[in-house]
């Protein structure tokens, strides 16, 4: 198992916390907590990621889907990654569940087609 | 091309579920169902209660996450996967437990397990003061998670400990919807329920197909025949035998209305539930000649589909002692020298009696004061996988009936006597006959016995002298108050043998061996599991094998000493949250237990 912190650039607030997701092969879930004001446990303005992953050798796919996702996503605070495997779509996918789950999307920067 | 026939038509339909109770095809029915099945555990549970009345307790942002998975490299889930929740099921306040198949394999560790005993003991106390609370347990799993051997065996036997101490006050339903089904430790749980309910896709038994087969060979049973297994455990087989009371397709609407009826209908009534039928289990398993045994399908008729007395007559008994379908049939791959040390010691224990034969393979004895049980090998038992001292299905249903007997017999006595669970157990038995009828229900009539006995009074000993494996220590000594074990290199407790939890891993038994240093539950040294927290004494002899009388004394000693204790202790098995060494190696479990406790009086203060 590996565990990878991160950091993007972020500057939407959820208005609440996200679970969506299992642990099952191929996929992961995902935990989102608003960060505390103060921007505490990481630089104020980003969005914390911790990813853990029973799959080693693809930090470079995990930091572009992250990337990626967060460019387009801007959505703060601390997001718990708990992998078992899930293809960068899947990874993706739940991302943004999350990040739907978590508070109203804010049209302006989701959902671009690529 | 020739057009399908009616006959295949229908069967096709009925295989859909299309055609209910016999009747005409209803297709529009098949087409506006709303797959069970496919759902995560929250989303199951989400889908039994009533609308919008779910609240999670102890959810995944509490992060009660298994300890031990990290140091072995597999990834954790936040909730440990195991949603607990309170809600109501027409109108009825309920909780529910509910196994995330995907996670582990639904495998139960020592939080995801802690989570279940917990809710039904905050269920069963709900129920006590005035609000019966019934349980919905959604059981998907393959039993033990490996990775957690130790503690996640021992969350079995509290988690059916836990699950009597509820069923006697509300109902508690058991729901295998499918589609890992319920396995191993779980399995025995759902052979305690007041009320199973199950899909065609559902499966329940104590081992399945693919561990019989690496134990016994494919003769015995064949793990890639998919129409036999599901013939031996699937959901239909186990309707159609009374082992489960409701078959529903696999519909969000028919789960739901099969629970609300099961928890309208309240607990059951004292003595009427299937654990507690020995009488039924006697019969049924008398009717059973394991040297010419019948196929899944004949079984149907002869036992019936009601949990009830047995159409069918006893078996002629088998002409030859030892008699077996094939050659090698009771040979197990991990079999060793059948072990002679339950005979010795409970020989040396009853000390002046000797002691005799319940049935073959389980020996009792009576002193001032104190009985012994032990399950002994037998070379000669008809049910030919279990002659080496496996716990089998004749086994469970004498321990069953010498707890029952103690408990009527001592109802009236001021004291009631001691009860010492000798245990020298290879394993359960592995094998197709004893799948087909139902280990897991047998299992838990002893468990059940057991249970009542202890809250009934009697102190209820367990004294590891051998082995003490899996399934075979869930029915005879994890139900005790107190659990002894000799310090001997021969002892040796554990969830699974090495070389299945090595191939089930993915790992070698040297790996193994490495990891269970730094990892307490995964140990197969007695003095390593002896830290978890539930061991009342390690005894010092200077021979297990061929005990002297200094060894015997000592033994007998300490015997005397947890007597009393569990004399003076609690009736359930609460203790065994309490000792030093849980407080240290069951951390995890003592925080479920306290964030339930805390979050469902806050959720119930409504």
């Amino acid at each position: 198992m590996r565990t990878q912190y991160y950091q993007f650039p972020a500057s939407r607030n959820p208005a609440r916390r996200a679970h969506v997701g299992v642990v099952g092969s191929g996929d992961l879930e995902v935990l989102l907590e608003p960060g505390t004001a103060d921007g505490s446990g990481g630089a104020a303005g980003h969005a914390q990621v911790r990813v853990r992953t029973s799959v080693e050798g693809f930090d470079e796919v995990w930091q572009a889907t992250l990337e990626r996702f967060f460019a387009r996503t801007p959505v703060l605070g601390n997001w718990e990654l708990n992998d078992a495997g899930a293809t960068p779509a899947l990874v993706t996918l739940r991302l943004q569940q999350a990040a739907e789950a978590a508070g109203p999307a804010d049209t302006a920067d989701t959902e671009e087609a690529s | 091309m020739t057009p399908p026939t009616n006959a295949t038509r229908d069967e096709a339909a009925r295989a859909l579920g299309a055609i209910a109770g016999g009747q005409s095809i209803d297709w529009e029915h098949v087409l506006h169902r709303r797959s069970f099945l496919e759902l995560d555990a929250l989303a199951r549970a989400e889908a039994l209660v009533d609308d919008g009345t779910i609240r999670v307790l102890c959810g995944p942002f509490e992060r009660l996450e298994s300890p031990w998975l990290v140091p072995q490299d597999v990834t954790p889930q936040s909730d440990d996967g195991v949603v607990i929740a309170q809600g109501t099921i027409g109108g009825t306040a309920v909780v529910i437990a509910s196994i995330e198949q995907k996670f582990q394999g639904g495998g139960v560790g020592e939080v995801s397990g802690a989570k279940i005993t917990q809710a039904l003991r905050l269920a069963a106390a709900s129920s006590r003061h005035g609000t019966p609370i019934p349980a919905v347990l959604l059981l998907e799993t393959g039993g033990v998670r490996l990775q957690e051997a130790n503690l996640g065996l021992n969350a079995c036997a509290e988690i059916c400990s836990a699950l009597l101490e509820l069923r006697a006050l509300a109902p508690v339903i058991g729901v295998v919807a499918g589609s890992v089904g319920s396995f191993g430790g779980v399995s025995i749980a759902t052979g305690l329920c007041t009320h199973v309910i199950i899909t065609p896709e559902g499966r329940i038994g104590l081992n399945g197909a693919a561990v019989i087969e690496q134990e016994a060979g494919a003769e015995e049973f064949d793990s890639s025949d998919r129409s036999l297994i599901w013939a031996v455990d699937g959901g239909e087989q186990r309707r159609s035998t009374g082992l489960a009371d409701t078959l529903v397709v696999d519909d969000v609407g028919e789960l739901r209305d099969a629970v609300r009826e099961a928890v309208a209908a309240g607990p059951a009534s004292p003595g009427s539930h299937r654990s507690e039928r020995l009488d039924v289990l006697d019969a049924r398993l008398a009717t059973i000649d394991p040297a010419n045994p019948p196929e899944p399908r004949q079984l149907r008729e002869m036992w019936g589909d009601t949990y009830g007395t047995p159409p069918a007559k006893p078996a002629a008994p088998t002409a030859s002692s030892g008699a077996e379908p094939r050659p090698g049939a009771a040979r197990s791959r991990s079999s060793m020298q059948p072990s002679r040390r339950g005979r010795t010691w409970i020989t040396a224990l009853a000390a002046g009696t000797t002691p005799r034969p319940v049935i073959r393979s389980v020996l009792r004895a009576d002193t001032d004061g104190t009985t012994y049980l032990a399950v002994v090998p037998d070379p000669g038992n008809p049910f030919y996988r279990a002659r080496q001292g496996q716990v089998g299905l004749t086994e469970c249903a004498a321990l069953a009936r010498q707890f029952r007997e103690i408990a009527a017999d001592d109802a009236h006595r001021a004291e009631r006597r001691a009860i010492v669970a000798v245990v020298d157990l290879p394993s359960q038995a592995y094998g197709r006959i004893e799948e087909m009828a139902g280990l897991h229900q047998a299992i838990a009539a002893a468990v059940d016995a057991t249970e009542a006995a202890r809250v009934a009074g009697h102190p209820i000993v367990a004294l590891v002298v051998g082995q003490a494996l899996s399934g075979g220590f869930l029915a005879h000594g994890l139900q005790s108050s107190q659990l002894l074990a000799l310090d001997d290199p021969g002892v040796e407790i554990h969830a699974i043998h090495r070389q299945a939890a090595a191939r089930i891993t993915l790992r070698t038994v040297a790996q193994l061996d490495e990891l269970a240093k730094t990892i307490p539950p995964l140990s197969y040294d007695v003095r390593v599991w002896a830290t978890l927290g539930f061991c009342d004494g390690l005894l010092k002899v200077s021979s297990a094998e061929s005990p002297t009388p200094d060894d015997v004394q000592t033994v007998a000693q300490a015997i005397s000493g947890a007597v009393a204790r569990a004399r003076s202790g609690p009736a359930d098995l609460s203790n065994r949250l309490e000792s030093a060494d849980a407080r240290r190696n069951r951390k995890a479990s003592r925080a479920v237990r306290d964030t339930l406790n805390r979050q469902w009086t806050e959720h119930s203060g409504h």
